[in-house]
């Protein structure tokens, strides 16, 4: 092995070291929402965590025309505002913000990227930066094929050292769409440079599922069709459209959440061991789940999915508005922010198993969490009575916000008689580990860093995912099934709840 | 997030010349009624979570509070239990008195959690047999941990009988009394401990953001030629004269286990100084240790490292340093001129001029040869000049801990890195050690070649 390939001797041992190499990191709508809110203060805690590498630099750009100390005022507020560690460390900050400049980009302006070149040039040289580089586009999806052109034409999709881009959802509004933005990216970056960010895979929970499922003996072997009796995924969000009505109400909640996070749960629930956790491996394995979920077609669809809209209701004690109300949302709205629906897996593991996935806003709470309910006991051995008040088993994936793992099972009331009563045991995240969880874009942006592309989305995952939403869309946009209602601070509309009772089901209140 | 609940945090139970069984009935009771408590009118019993028990041996009362202490804060995130210990304390009667306190954590969100601090008084012989006081007493199933606070009694009975019921033990080698001593004899309980149990030191704790900066400067593809290339290193720590050199020796046994370095020699002067050589493939490694007194950090502390080296033709230079803007006297804001080999601190300085006087610089006795072996230029042909740092540094007001790295390669600009120190208080960095389960392989390496070091000065 060559010495530039070994490991390297100091980093043994050292568990949560992962550093990357220098790199310069440019953020393409670095003044927005997304890089106040998370990527700056993503990496103001990596580089408290001493994650981020001697060297590493960041090139804010945006339209606005901001000097480098303006910029770096800016970075330094929304970091003081959004830091999950608070107080801010005044040392770090100010080793961070160092690295820190600004160029002016207008993205239809060729001139503005040679001068973003001629930037990273001069950072290369300063920093000891071996010409690599990470392009950030923390900018509306309609931008990614100009940014991307642009970077080409000036000449910045070469260097000496590695060059990934960094996009956020959605990929893409359906099939066609998906499939036109990878094709324009592959013009410029390789399949294995583009890292399409779904925040939900950093989770720690997220990722813990794996976990779960891989490192312990005693769940594979009922994690299938023989034993499990449903899976009920559960996405739920207290919140409205926040502001966001013009997006909003083109997106709708199946695209917006379903498309993405929940068929992502699906996958990482039901897929099969991969060889080893790295990317192509788990990849493989998570598009293989897609691609074998039975398509819902025709007068499935209305059957199988539902949609619904929130109205006028209390959510946490507060009163608010219907959706219809929100700004920028049309007054005959018919897109939905609930919606349910019910997918079966046609393989060998899942063959009858229904998987259950509903996700919403302004439902009671946040939560997002992932139920296995597991088949009744074939034979009553302590006879009905006794087990009146049994549940059968259950299994709860907890994702957020009370992050950790509860199994149901029941257990002999302590008396004379015999009875039997359902009990949980529980294990908490927060409280089970010794060290604190990293936020998922500290870790995704850390992935990216590093090159290790395991927990971003690949080309042929969205593709998949959208092959199943498109007939659904599709068919919701021609009203079937029609849109219906729910108050506010209400687990959606009653069709809901309908879809799970005409199987002999009903929803776990989370 | 989670909140204590204030009424809780009392003492529930105490007792005098009592037995562990009271104390075991104590608890069962404390427990009982906790769970009645916390199931209200729902009748479902909340599972009762515990992550681990922690042993504190300690021999005095300060040790005693900070035990408890370090005890509450971490049962504020983690619940667990934790039993005091406390050896030949004054009894007003018997020969045990017990206390039971316990931490009631409830989360928004999530069950309560209680966690259990059980403190034993003990007198006589009972004292000897620590394991026979504890193990009634731990929660089956989750790890134990045995805390050692001051100076283990390694030679003794009593310390591996305990030891046996442990998953791990725990010290803190910058308080040991008698350091050398003490530490061959935490060196030779690697011999002796049984397979499953780890060992873990504060000190070893409080050198993991040194041994990542150093790590990161080697990790780029491109550095990692200089990792054979290093002929030099510098250890400054803290303290007057010899003072308590385990830290420093801890760094040079990591990065010698690691790059294989075998020691040939090391010879101990007066004022702390230590040097040592070290051979890796027919290359010679000088490692020279320096006490400095700096008022803010520890006895024993390392305030700074210095690496400096040449490979393929290219000199390197890497000077990582303790809060630099402490502890020094700065007159006035100017610009100092310093070799690199002697890093921008004072202790760099002097180090830089004791090197000097004694002509026994091996980097540069052997830069030419090390650039022929590299490029095959001649000796003396084209060797790259040492380039020279100019380094500003302004005093601040505030009290934030950082570790500052100075990175040159070849000649080009010196790259200043800021990085924080996590906290070092002592639950911090017992949390550290518990978190890896106290099995560490690289320190027990470390370990073994430190107390080489420390064996031949």
């Amino acid at each position: 092995m060559r010495v530039e390939e070994a490991p390297n001797p100091l980093a043994e041992g050292l568990h949560d070291y992962r550093v990357a190499d220098p790199a310069v990191m440019v953020i393409f709508g670095a003044t927005g929402d997304l890089s106040g809110r998370k990527l700056l203060p993503a990496l103001y805690n990596l580089a408290k965590q001493r994650s981020l590498p001697a060297g590493f630099a960041v090139v804010g750009t945006a339209r606005d025309d901001l000097t480098d100390q303006a910029f770096r005022k800016h970075a330094s507020d929304k970091i003081h505002q959004f830091s999950r560690t608070q107080p801010i460390d005044d040392r770090v900050l100010a080793a961070l913000l160092d690295s820190i400049s600004y160029v002016k980009v207008d993205f239809s302006k060729l001139e503005d990227f040679k001068l973003l070149g001629a930037k990273l040039q001069e950072l290369d040289n300063s920093r000891l930066i071996p010409g690599n580089r990470i392009f950030y586009c923390a900018t509306p999806p309609t931008t990614y094929e100009l940014i991307t052109v642009q970077l080409q034409a000036a000449g910045l999709s070469t260097s000496s050292g590695f060059r990934r881009i960094v996009i956020e959802k959605p990929f893409g509004l359906d099939l066609e769409s998906a499939r036109a933005l990878t094709e324009t990216l592959h013009k410029v970056f390789s399949e294995d440079s583009v890292y399409r960010i779904d925040h939900y895979l950093g989770k720690e929970t997220v990722q813990n599922i794996l976990a779960f499922r891989f490192a312990n003996a005693i769940f594979e072997p009922v994690w299938n069709a023989n034993l499990i009796d449903s899976v009920q995924i559960t996405v739920a969000e207290e919140i409205g459209i926040e502001g966001r009505g013009s997006y909003y109400d083109r997106t709708g909640a199946l695209r917006d959440i379903v498309q993405n996070h929940g068929l992502q749960l699906v996958t990482l629930v039901a897929m099969e061991p991969p060889l080893a956790i790295e990317a192509t491996a788990v990849r493989d394995e998570k598009v293989k789940v897609l691609r074998a979920i039975r398509p819902l077609i025709g007068e499935d669809i209305e059957q199988s999915t539902v949609r619904g809209q929130y109205t006028q209701g209390w959510v946490l004690g507060e009163q608010v508005p219907g959706y219809r109300e929100e700004p920028n949302v049309a007054a005959d709205s018919q897109t939905e922010t609930f919606a349910a629906l019910r997918l079966f897996i046609d393989n060998w593991r899942w063959a009858g198993v229904p998987f259950y996935i509903r996700a919403g806003k302004r439902l009671p709470k946040r939560i997002t969490e992932i139920r296995i309910q597991f088949k009744r006991p074939p034979h009553l051995t302590f006879g009905r009575e006794a087990m009146k008040e049994v549940d059968p088993n259950a299994l709860t994936l907890r994702i957020q916000p009370e992050e950790g793992i509860s199994l149901k099972f029941g257990a002999k009331v302590p008396s004379a008689g015999l009875r039997i009563r359902s009990v949980t045991m529980d294990f908490q995240y927060m409280t089970s580990f010794l060290v604190e969880a990293p936020e998922a874009y500290e870790r995704l942006l850390l992935d990216c860093m590093i090159g290790d592309p395991t927990l971003f989305t690949r080309a042929d995952e969205v593709e998949a995912a959208w092959m199943f939403i498109d007939p659904i869309e599709e068919s919701w946009r021609n009203g079937r099934p029609p849109v219906g209602t729910y108050p506010a601070g209400t687990w959606g509309p009653p069709a809901s709840a309908k879809l799970l009772q005409a199987d002999g089901r009903e929803w776990h209140r989370p | 997030m989670s909140t204590t609940i204030e009424p809780e945090v009392s003492p529930e139970w105490h007792g005098e010349d009592v037995t562990i069984r009271d104390v075991l009935e104590a608890l069962t009771q404390i427990r009982d009624k906790f769970s009645r408590t916390e199931a209200g009118d729902d009748e479902h019993p909340h599972p009762r979570s515990c992550v681990m028990t922690l042993i504190s041996a300690v021999s005095s009362s300060s040790q005693e509070h900070l035990a408890v202490g370090t005890s509450r804060a971490i049962s504020a995130q983690h619940p667990a239990q934790s039993i005091v210990i406390r050896e030949d304390a004054e009894l007003h009667s018997g020969h045990l008195e017990a206390w039971i306190t316990t931490e009631v954590q409830r989360s928004e969100v999530a069950c309560a959690t209680e966690c259990e601090i059980v403190t034993l008084h003990v007198r006589g012989a009972a004292a000897d047999h620590l394991d026979a006081l504890v193990d009634p007493l731990l929660v089956s199933g989750v790890p134990t941990y045995l805390w050692w606070m001051g100076t283990p009694p390694f030679d003794k009975r009593e310390l591996l009988e305990a030891l046996r019921i442990c998953d791990g033990l725990v010290v803190d080698s910058a308080q040991f009394e008698r350091p050398y001593h003490t530490f061959r004899g935490l060196s030779e309980l690697l011999k002796v401990a049984h397979r499953r149990m780890g060992l873990g030191d504060m000190q070893w704790a409080r050198l993991k953001p040194w041994r990542e900066s150093i790590a990161q400067f080697f990790t780029p593809r491109d550095r990692r030629a200089f990792l054979s290339g290093i002929s030099e290193v510098g250890v400054d720590y803290e303290g007057e004269g010899r003072g308590n050199r385990i830290a420093a020796s801890l760094m040079t046994g990591w990065m010698a286990s690691a790059l294989g370095w075998t020691l040939k020699r090391a010879a101990a002067g007066t004022g702390g100084v230590v040097v040592a050589h070290y051979e890796a493939g027919g290359r010679p490694i000088e490692v020279a240790f320096r006490s400095v007194q700096k008022q803010h950090l520890a006895a024993g502390e390392i305030s700074a490292v210095r690496i400096a080296g040449v490979a393929r033709g290219t000199t390197f230079r890497l000077s990582v340093q303790h809060d630099p803007e402490r502890g020094r006297t700065v007159q006035e804001p100017s610009y100092r001129t310093l070799h690199t080999s002697g890093g921008e601190d004072d202790a760099g300085v002097e180090l830089a001029e004791r090197r000097a006087e004694w002509h026994r610089d091996v980097l540069h006795e052997n830069m030419d040869s090390l650039h022929h072996t590299a490029t095959g230029e001649a000796p003396g042909e084209n060797r790259p000049r040492p380039s020279t740092v100019f380094t500003f540094e302004r005093r601040r007001s505030d009290s934030t801990r950082v570790l500052l790295t100075i990175i040159e390669v070849g000649e080009g600009t010196p790259l200043r890195h800021v990085q924080q120190l996590d906290a070092e208080d002592v639950p911090s960095l017992l949390l550290d050690l518990l978190s890896t389960g106290t099995h560490d392989e690289v320190y027990n390496r470390s370990l073994a070649s430190a107390a080489e070091l420390v064996e031949r000065f």
